[in-house]
């Protein structure tokens, strides 16, 4: 006679009624003889009987929410959603960056007249120490201008507004000779006055103004030159420009 | 599978499922939540899905480990507050676990991987290697577990050990 036990998993099978024929008559066999495990395993089928029975109750009111056709609807329309988000963002960088590249170089562009200011800052803030030309004398600057700048070159009179030339000095430009001249009120407020041939491509300037660091400049645009006046940001300088500015055009 | 076709067969498993998360999550709209995500899942993952496995331990073992995150991120917060409390606090049938019979209370009080074989083995009839594939163990480990599970059943329900979780119930 037979008497090792079953294995666990002919107890369980056994449990489960997954054990058919002989294997599961050995197994009744075995616990007939062995009255404990006999008990365990008869436990376990009522157990096992009596969860099916009670949880069979849980199988009923299913929330509409939970149809999957349902879900599937929502999840392609939140996948819509995100991809029309991304896509906007997209196009968002590609107009960014379609913007930022047709407005490249406009910074450098919308910064006219700068090598005036730049000449304002190296002379004027020195009160005119380093000039090629240093004479209060009209005409002999007037001379000096178009000697080297060019003859139709205009120079403000600018004496009944209080202001007197100090002289001048030429700088080199990419586009030919320029030249400031310098004016002075006679109470530390100076102008100057600077004049060169237009930048590339014959670009002359609509007038205008600007202030950068500190420095205000007028400029504009007459007989093939370009013209800048520049002074300090400030009040009294503010109002010299306005003087010069007016007296030139 | 077409669509409408997947859909037709999730929802023969629906039921099934929202039972299972039911009593994973002892909490009506946590499982409902539980459902969809799987529901979720399973139709983006339906066209990867293993053939040797059977669709409902595929469905039943995806909403476990949803599970089994969801707990462990909860956990991981509760750690984060320096909650000492421990999970399971609540049970919002508990009138009926504690008005239904001893064998459900125990039930309840299992662990959960133990109240998940018994659900997947006892309830749900499914075959011992589709168990063993949804916790990725061999088959001899599933029956040892199962024979704890059903010991523990055994135990809790005849009264001589009361789950801490259950004194607390009112």
């Amino acid at each position: 006679m037979n008497t090792t036990p079953p294995s666990e998993h002919d107890i369980h099978a056994y449990v489960d009624g997954h054990l058919d024929g002989p294997r599961r008559g050995e197994v009744e066999r075995y616990l007939a003889r062995h009255p404990d495990e006999a008990d365990e395993v008869q436990g376990w089928r009522q157990d096992a009987q009596q969860l099916r029975a009670m949880l069979a109750g849980d199988l009923t009111d299913m929330p509409a929410s939970l149809d999957p056709a349902g879900i599937r609807a929502r999840a392609r329309h939140r996948h819509a959603v995100r991809w029309a988000t991304a896509a906007s963002l997209l196009l968002c960088l590609i107009v960014g960056g379609l913007g930022g590249w047709a407005a490249r170089g406009m910074g450098t562009g919308n910064a006219p007249m700068a090598d005036a200011m730049q000449a304002y800052r190296l002379l004027a803030l020195d009160h005119g120490v380093g000039m090629d030309i240093t004479t209060g004398n009209e005409g002999d600057l007037r001379a000096w201008l178009s000697g080297r700048v060019g003859s139709n070159v205009r120079l403000p009179d600018l004496a009944d507004a209080g202001f007197r030339p100090m002289g001048g000095r030429l700088f080199a430009t990419d586009q030919g000779p320029a030249a400031m001249v310098l004016y002075d009120d006679g109470n530390g407020h100076m102008v100057s006055f600077y004049v060169r041939p237009p930048g590339p491509a014959r670009h002359l300037l609509p007038r205008g103004s600007r202030e950068d660091s500190g420095l205000l400049a007028n400029y504009w645009s007459d007989g093939g030159h370009n013209y800048a006046v520049v002074a300090m940001a400030d009040q009294a300088g503010r109002l010299a420009a306005e003087r010069v500015v007016g007296r030139s055009i | 599978m077409s669509d409408p076709g997947i859909d037709e067969t999730l929802r023969t498993m629906l039921p099934r499922l929202r039972r299972f998360a039911l009593w994973l999550a002892r909490d009506s709209s946590a499982a409902d939540d539980l459902v969809q995500s799987t529901i979720e899942r399973a139709l983006t993952k339906w066209h990867t899905r293993r053939d040797d496995l059977s669709l409902r331990a595929w469905l039943f073992s995806i909403l476990y480990r949803l599970f089994l995150d969801g707990k462990r991120r909860a956990g991981r917060y509760a750690r984060l507050l320096g909650s000492l409390s421990h999970e399971e606090a609540s049970w919002p049938s508990a009138e009926r676990v504690a008005t239904a019979h001893s064998t459900l209370a125990a039930f309840a009080g299992l662990p959960v991987e133990q109240r998940s074989l018994l659900i997947w083995i006892t309830v749900e009839g499914m075959s011992y290697q589709e168990v063993a594939d949804i916790l990725q163990v061999p088959i001899g480990t599933v029956m040892s577990r199962l024979s704890r599970a059903r010991r523990t059943l055994r135990r809790l329900g005849e009264g001589e050990v009361r789950p801490p979780s259950l004194r607390l119930l009112k």
